[in-house]
Order: C-alpha cells, then structure tokens, then sequence
C-alpha cells in the first residue's frame, strides 16, 4: 500500500440474507483511492452505493474481503479496529444527501461537537470552527440556528462539519441532491479545493452528472462489481 | 463539552414545561395523598391532646369510647378519684349527631364535659371567636368547620343552642367537625327519650332514664405514680376497660387509621408508578423524535456515553420540573380539600428521591433505543 493511499479495497464481498433469501451486492471488490482525490460513485439505484460508502465508513460489516484507511487495516474478514466509532470520529467525515444538522444545536455547535467529543478543548475547536467557517464563507452565521439558514448554507455547515476533526477521508452521500445546479456545482468545487488544499479523499455518491466534471474519477457499480471509466 | 440535554430543553422549551406540568400535577396529587394521611394522624390525636388525659376508662370488654361504644356511670368519676395515685378524674361523652347547616346537614361529634370539672376538652389556643361554655344548658361552642357563627341558634333534640364560641382545627380522628356541649346536655341529648316515647315505655314497664350515664371516664395520674400500674389496679377492682394515653392513640391510630392509611399508601404507590411510566413514555416519544439526530451522532463516531447522558440528564431535568411544578399545584390547592391536608418538608423530600429514582429508571427505555439506534439509519433520506 502506498503512502499516498487514503482508501484500499481488497476483494470485498457483501452479501444480505441466507440460502434462498441471500442477495449478493457487492462481490470482490477492489480498488484504491489516493490522498487529495474526488472520486464519483455512480450506479442505479438499489446497486449498493451507500452499502459501499457504509462498508468502507465502518458502519456496515462486510462478509468477507479487506479494508484498508490510511495505513491501517480496519477489516479483514472481521472488523480488525476494535472501535469502528473511534476510526468514523478520528479519520472520516460524513455529509449527507440534506444536511442533517442537528436542530437543537447552533451553527458553531454543530461544528464543535464531534471535536469536543473527540478531547479538543472547547476553545480550540471552536477557533478550528470559525476558520472552517470563514474558508467556506458562512462564518456570519456561527450563532445561528439550522433552520434560519438556507439549503445551500446549511449544506456548507454540513461540510465544515465533516472537516472539523482533520479527516483523512470524506463519503458523501448525494451532497447536491437537494441543491440547485447553481448551488450543486458551488458544492461540489468547494469539495474539489477541500481534496486538494487539505489533502482529503473523497467519495462522492451521485446521480448528478453536472458535478462528474469536477471530479478525478467516476467509479461504478457493475454487475455487482466495481469499474472505473 | 456541550450539554446536548440543555440544549434540546431549549429548543422544545415550552412542551418541555407542559410536560412538567403535567407530570408535575400527578406528583401533586402525590404529595397531597401522603399530607391528608398526615392530616388523619394529627386529626386522630386533637381530640386526645386536648383532653390530656393519662388514662381512659371504659365500658368492660370494649375499646370505647371511640372505636366502639361503651357505657359507664357518671359517678364512676367519684370512685375512680378515690383509687390511689389518681390526680383528677372526669366524664365525658361522645356523640355522632347532625346539625342543621344552613346549606346542607353538617355532620359533627358532640363532647360533653363538665364545665366547672377539672378536664376542659376546649383548647384556648383553638379558640378563635367568642368564649368558652359558661353555663349549664342551652350553649355551644363549634368548630368554624361547621358553617356555624357566634350567636347562632342551632336546634338540637328538644332545645334550641346558642354559639357562644368558635374553634379553629378542631376535627374528630373521622376528620367530623367537633362541638362542645356542657356534659348535662350532652346527656340529655344522648340518653333522653322524647316525652312520648317515656310515656311508651311507661306503659311497657321500661326503666326510662338513662341520662347519668356517660362514655368515658378520663382521669390523671399524680406525679410519681406509674400510669400503668394506676391503670391495672382499676381493671382489677372496677371491671372496666382501661386504656392509657398512648393506648388510646393506638386504637385510633393502628385500628382505625390503619386500613385508610394502606389505602392511601396503595394509592401514592400506584400514583408514583403512572407518573414513572407517564416520565418513560415521554421521554420515549422525545427518544423518538430525535431518533434521525441520534443515528447521525452515532454515524459521525459520537460515544454512546454522550448520548445516553442527555437522555438521562433530560429525564431528571424532567423530573425535578415536575417536582417543583407538583409541589406548587399541591401547595396552591391543599387549603381546598374537605380532610386536614398536611404538607411536610421531609414527605417533600422523600418524593424527591422517589422521583430521581423514577426517572433514572424511566430514562431506561430512551437509552435502550439509543442503543439500538442504527447509525446507518443517518444516510439514505
């Protein structure tokens, strides 16, 4: 595995069910995504994109296969991390298909919590927080409320949330699906300059072919396989 | 670190405080339960603070005057105050009777005592209007429970009674109102027949007068002298029952309060359950609504630990609302109940506990689906 790795699959296999019930929806599966890399996820709907995304996020147990993030093998026929939460706090952000802010919390606490949780002192991660803000230009609506703020707004607080903890890595599930095309492309090259400016990978999981343009490669489910073009 | 249990208050503050109040009036209800059985003790001793009497005597056999009925002769008093170590002794009856309310039939007891004896039942202190029993016939003295005030004239049997005082948390160990008549009327009203009636039993060859009877002779022991051993020499002598003071509270408190006390008891219990299970359904259904949030935190590598403690933390925030919420509902309406309601600090406090305890265990059905919360959940719409 190279340095530059961020992601490698090897020969990965999910299968739901047993005997006649058994439903096979990803079979040896390999492949590996480097550090600073935007790579698209695409396939019909019910292919196992998000099981991937899950599979590779250490939510979803494999059957069998490997799974590397970074340098460390977290997967290997068994989960081999001890805490899969700890690698999702530690090493991977996730931003989904509407923002999923949690209401209750203000902007910056939305930010902050994961951070917070993960031992950074309050002061700290709000500091990481407003600079996160500021870089993605919504920094005058650290005080507010989820819901006072617009799709598109709240869709960058998602990402500044996926970034607060320094992840290695970032899966998304259909960012742009509740965007304009405007606000979908603003999205999606704001995730290109994150690759590239922070050195994260990243996969995307898209119907949106406005945003395959930005990205480095387009990966796709076939056959319950994995290709890229 | 962010207190996430603040904060979702916060955001849901308003349902948050009606829930309060809600849960908070059951606990109300709760505390309420628990003062009016302290309302049934204190009620069930007035009366024998009052008298202050070291022993009881009553009709043989019997655990007069109070619980059972029970005869004696009036002149029992005199005999009684020759036997060794006795202080004082006097007669008293005892009588359920129904005065004519203004409104609707006041239920009361009637204690009748000697006005110039040596034992005067009337507290001063409950005294609020008016004086004590001066004469011999034709004056009462009530308690303002009754409806009745001073100068009334209430008609009782044959005569007719003018209230001449007035008392103030004055109740028998029934929680009936209590009035005060000189023992001669007491007597009367209690053991004389109406003229017709003695003229009936005349004629049948019936002994009609029966009006030096009373129910009970108190008496005091002198300083020095065991109670109890004054006690057994006249149950040796005089054939009757003799009950000490505290015996007497006994018989009040343990036999006849008993079983009001279990019931009462039974309900703060059952009470205590609803409001457990009303704290546990609500916070499940708040569990519920925060179910997508919760899968999210959990997806993003959140601890259980964090989010079992703003489940648990919400659930006694929760519980100490509706603590404050029912001890102001039950201080607000317990003037208001019929019986002696007693609201008592350490009752308060002991609910308290009961609460924390409650909602600790309420808090277990939100943090079981926290558990079972599947961060997966969080993606795909």
């Amino acid at each position: 595995m190279s340095e530059h790795s961020a992601i490698k699959v090897k020969d990965l296999v999910k299968h739901f069910g047993k005997g006649d019930s058994l439903v096979r929806v990803i079979e040896g599966a390999s492949f590996e995504i480097q550090k600073g890399e935007v790579v698209a996820l695409i396939a019909p709907s019910g292919a196992g994109k998000t099981t991937l995304l899950m599979m590779i996020g250490c939510v979803t147990e494999p059957t069998s296969g490997e799974i590397w993030l970074g340098e460390e093998m977290v997967y290997k026929d068994k989960w081999i991390a001890k805490d899969t939460r700890k690698i999702r706090r530690e090493k991977i952000g996730f931003i989904f298909q509407a923002h999923y802010l949690i209401p209750f919390l203000n902007i910056l606490e939305n930010i902050t919590l994961l951070p917070q949780a993960n031992g950074v002192s309050k002061k700290d991660a709000e500091q990481k927080a407003m600079e996160l803000l500021r870089y993605l230009e919504i920094d005058d609506k650290a005080y507010n409320m989820s819901s006072q703020l617009s799709g598109g707004q709240n869709q960058r607080v998602a990402i500044a949330r996926a970034l607060a903890n320094n992840p290695e890595i970032i899966l998304a599930d259909e960012p742009t699906a509740a965007l304009d095309g405007e606000r979908a492309v603003s999205v999606i090259k704001m995730l290109k300059k994150i690759a590239t400016e922070q050195n994260v990978a990243i996969i995307t999981v898209t119907h949106d072919d406005r945003i395959l343009p930005y990205c480095d490669r387009i990966m796709k489910i076939q056959d319950r396989a994995i290709v890229f073009e | 670190m962010i207190n996430l249990a603040a904060r979702d208050i916060k955001h849901t503050l308003g349902k948050f405080i009606v829930t309060a109040m809600g849960v908070g009036m059951l606990l109300g209800i709760v505390l309420i339960m628990i003062g009016v059985y302290r309302g049934m003790m204190v009620e069930a001793e007035i009366l024998l603070n009052d008298i202050g009497a070291d022993l009881w005597i009553v009709q043989e056999n019997t655990l007069g005057p109070f619980a059972e009925a029970s005869r004696v002769h009036e002149d029992l008093k005199d005999i009684i105050y020759v036997v060794s170590g006795i202080d004082k002794s006097e007669a008293l009856t005892f009588q359920n009777i129904q005065l004519p309310g203004t409104l609707k039939p006041v239920r009361v007891v009637a204690v009748g005592f000697d006005i110039h004896g040596k034992f005067n039942p009337i507290n001063p202190e409950r005294l609020v209007a008016g004086r004590e029993l001066k004469n011999d016939h034709y004056e009462i003295v009530v308690s303002d429970k009754t409806g009745f005030v001073l100068n009334d004239e209430i008609k009782l049997g044959r005569n007719f009674y003018r209230v001449v005082g007035v008392t103030a948390k004055t109740v028998s160990n029934g929680g009936d109102p209590l009035v005060y008549l000189s023992l001669k009327d007491a007597q009367e009203l209690q053991f004389l027949y109406s003229n017709k009636e003695i003229q009936n039993n005349v004629a049948r060859g019936v002994v009609n007068s029966e009006s030096y009877m009373v129910n009970t002779i108190v008496a005091k022991v002198k300083d020095g002298f065991d109670i109890d051993e004054v006690a057994q020499e006249i149950r040796k002598w005089q054939h009757k029952s003799v009950y000490t003071a505290n015996e007497q509270k006994d018989i009040l408190t343990k036999n006849l309060i008993e079983k009001s006390a279990k019931q009462i008891g039974l309900f703060t219990v059952i009470l205590i359950i609803v409001s457990t299970i009303i704290i546990a359904l609500i916070i499940y259904t708040m569990t519920l609504e925060k179910m997508k949030e919760i899968a999210i935190m959990k997806l993003m590598g959140l601890p259980n630990s964090l989010i079992i403690e703003m489940i648990v933390k919400e659930t006694l925030i929760l519980g100490v609302f509706a603590f404050i919420f029912g001890n102001i509902f039950s201080h607000l309406t317990y003037d208001g109940f019929p019986k002696l309601v007693i609201l008592q600090i350490p009752d308060a406090w002991a609910l308290f506990g009961v609460v924390l305890v409650a909602s600790v265990l309420a808090s277990f059905v939100g943090v079981k689906k926290v558990i079972s919360a599947d961060p997966a959940a969080a993606i795909g719409g």
